[in-house]
């Protein structure tokens, strides 16, 4: 049975871990631009969120994180007149196109050989699927993900897609691109283009299902259905750019292929086999995001630089999204070794070296410590 | 820029500063409206907004330029001297409808593109700060910035409008002459409601005040709202329903969701006909052919079903409550009311 002595040890541990960060890394913290406009928000350990908070400079900010070492901080993606009201008097005055990439949303194959259940009433973590802990048959089990290489390298990928789209279709910046790894299992993109600050929830949905590939219309490719039958009907603007160019070219058509359209209709069984197929592709070639962060205008986010209490790694900007690496250059905790109790078998990889870790007592680097005890995998002994 | 609007485009863009500059410039004063030379253009301005407000049509006729511009003046001092909120959003509107139809075809069938440009920069961007430019390669094709595009349009609510069933490349939305003009209509409607709410009428020249009673007891009925109690409707229902009550423009997709939701419980098609009577464009023929096709009773003869909750979670039409809990289709609302209550 877990106590909350044994927490209360735990927590603790991992309190002066991060404040320690806090101390020592201070200058990975960005300074959000317009500071004095958003809300702040953090999380404690074992306690609930304070939020409505407003910070004017760095040195404000620190001061709370050195001093109450907060297991998760946040910052909002909107500008306030009145940051620290309640939401209904804050006075929105826009705020930043935001993206979360979480590896739960690509449904990888890989994932199924990494992940572990933990029961949340007595603390067991089970490696394998059942429906309730065999130790006190509780039903609520979380789920811990522990990522791979694999589950880096697809999202990666994603977030590439993802950029690609934003530059060449909704003409963004590259240097307008800020990407970010999560700390834990995604990545974040922070798009510094005042152009999309004012757009409201219902713009940013349809952006979402742009960038997702949800909502295509056949009569954008060129299919029309009438009642007696599938007219072929190229739109006025054409199939050169964009969703159009690029279900054209899946499909190997261009404006003037009017009869190998129809026999393609023809071929997936008429329009509503079409429109199936239609939907399959754009959904296939879309990027997989939350689209719940992205229409979110008054969410608070992570804040690059600070501490994620999923794994104890930052969350922090990728300059070259190839060459980085998350379980090295988002591993910055200390190494003095200490003695943790482990509740599972764990292959892990952090700062270049492979972890085989046993169902045991185990002497670890900090930095090891604390990514085990933030999944939930093992306890301070 | 070289080229001037020229003062055929002062006949169809009254609205514009140059129409407002040209009645400075002449020394117009109020008190003219009463010699007998400005009967014409009193009348035509009556029966521009008779036109509008009973037949929900926009008014065709166009004039010299000198009689358009005081016609727009005089439509707007009325629409003000009447006083109902209603009528002068169905005014707006129309007088925005009647904009809009002559910018298409100016932007259809302008050879010159640098006219076609001085007009885009005229109304988009001088009105409006929109920037919207020709396509280089198709003059026929005009291209508005992603983010001008996305404050407007998501508001339509049809798929059609929809970023990913538009050509989008480079930052831009390419769209032909209609859609373009069609992203302007509630800002235009909302510049020349605020053209009347913001003018100040101190002394109502003689001949205008005539035409305003007259106006008002022949439009009466047309004006008084007709308020529904919208009792045990779910609330997407109740929205429209309030919405229309206030005489504002619902789009089609929340038309039709009402008709369909109204004939599904049993509504008459003629009782359904009344609900869309505050509508600003409201036109009894063609409401009630649109309700009774809804109904199964033209074309193919299919009932048409209330559109499932998830669609209209899509076109942003759905403003569920917790009692909506469990539901699918707001059909269902009302049997699970009642299941509740009994």
């Amino acid at each position: 049975m877990i106590t909350s002595k044994d927490m209360d040890k735990s927590i603790a541990f991992i309190k002066s871990a991060f404040r320690q960060y806090y101390f020592k890394h201070s200058k990975n913290i960005d300074i959000p631009t317009r500071m004095e406009e958003r809300e702040f928000g953090y999380k404690q350990f074992s306690s609930g969120i304070v939020r409505h908070l407003s910070f004017r400079n760095i040195g404000e900010l620190l001061a709370i994180l050195i001093r109450e070492a907060p297991s998760d901080i946040y910052c909002s993606n909107a500008f306030y007149r009145f940051p620290t009201y309640p939401m209904q008097e804050k006075q929105w005055d826009g705020a930043d196109l935001i993206f979360d990439i979480d590896a739960k949303d690509l449904h990888l194959p890989c994932e199924q050989t990494h992940s572990y259940l933990l029961c949340i009433n007595c603390g067991e973590v089970l490696e394998r699927n059942v429906n309730s802990c065999p130790k006190c048959n509780f039903s609520k089990l979380n789920h811990i993900s522990i990522p791979c290489n694999k589950c880096m390298l697809s999202l990666k990928k994603e977030v590439m897609k993802l950029v690609n789209l934003l530059i060449t279709d909704l003409g963004i910046k590259k240097n307008c691109i800020e990407v970010y790894f999560s700390g834990n299992n995604g990545f974040h993109l922070h798009i510094l283009d005042n152009r999309f600050n004012t757009l409201d929830s219902q713009a940013r949905a349809d952006i979402v299902a742009y960038l997702m590939g949800i909502g295509m219309m056949t009569e954008s490719i060129g299919v029309r259905k009438r009642p007696e039958g599938i007219l072929i009907k190229f739109p006025k603007s054409g199939l050169s750019y964009g969703w159009r160019k690029r279900i054209a070219t899946k499909l190997g058509i261009d404006h003037m292929s009017t009869v190998k359209l129809n026999n393609l209709v023809q071929q997936k069984g008429g329009y509503d086999g079409f429109k199936e197929e239609l939907s399959r592709l754009t959904r296939e070639s879309g990027v997989r995001i939350d689209p719940n962060v992205t229409t979110d205008i008054h969410r608070i986010f992570r804040m690059p630089g600070t501490l994620n209490s999923k794994s104890g790694l930052t969350k922090i900007r990728c300059d070259d999204l190839e060459l980085f690496d998350p379980f090295i250059d988002a591993c910055l905790l200390g190494e003095n070794e200490v003695n943790v109790e482990v509740k599972a078998h764990v292959n892990l990889k952090l700062k270049g070296e492979s972890f085989k870790i046993k169902k045991q007592t185990e002497r670890l680097p900090l930095y090891v410590a604390v990514y085990l005890i933030c999944k939930g995998i093992a306890e301070l002994s | 820029m070289s080229i001037k609007l020229g003062t055929s485009d002062l006949a169809k863009y009254s609205f514009l500063n140059e129409a407002s500059d040209y009645i400075r410039e002449t020394h117009f004063e109020f008190e003219e409206f009463n010699r007998p030379e400005m009967k014409h253009v009193i009348d035509r301005a009556a029966e521009r907004i008779e036109i509008e407000i009973t037949k929900g049509l926009v008014y065709e006729k166009l004039d010299k330029y000198e009689i358009e511009i005081l016609t727009f003046l005089v439509t707007l001092i009325i629409a003000k001297s009447i006083g109902s909120e209603s009528i002068l959003k169905k005014y707006s509107l129309f007088e925005a409808m009647r904009a809009e139809k002559y910018l298409t075809e100016d932007l259809r069938k302008e050879r010159n593109n640098e006219r076609k440009r001085l007009l885009l920069f005229k109304i988009f961007e001088d009105l409006f700060k929109i920037n919207v430019d020709l396509d280089s390669k198709d003059n026929n094709l005009f291209k508005v910035r992603v983010t001008d595009y996305l404050t407007r349009a998501p508001n339509f609510h049809e798929e059609e409008w929809k970023l990913i069933n538009r050509l989008v490349h480079n930052g831009y939305v390419y769209l032909d002459a209609d859609e373009t003009v069609r992203l302007i209509r509630s800002e235009l409607t909302s510049l020349i409601y605020s053209r009347v709410k913001t003018m100040t009428l101190s002394n109502l020249p003689e001949s205008i005040k005539a035409k305003v009673d007259d106006l008002r007891t022949k439009l009466k009925p047309h004006y008084e709202y007709r308020r529904y109690q919208p009792t045990h409707y779910p609330p997407c229902i109740k929205k429209a329903l309030e919405m229309m009550n206030r005489g504002e423009n619902l789009p089609h997709s929340a038309r039709l969701m009402l008709a369909t939701y109204m004939l599904a419980i049993g509504k008459s098609v003629d009782d359904i006909v009344i609900l869309f009577h505050n509508a600003p464009d409201y036109n009894e023929n063609i409401t009630k052919y649109q309700v009774e096709h809804l109904a199964g009773n033209r074309g193919s003869h299919t009932k048409y079903s209330v559109p499932s909750c998830e669609k209209l979670r899509n076109e942003n039409l759905c403003f569920a409550t917790e009692e909506c809990n469990g539901i699918t289709n707001p059909i269902q609302f009302r049997s699970k009311l009642f299941k509740k209550m009994t």
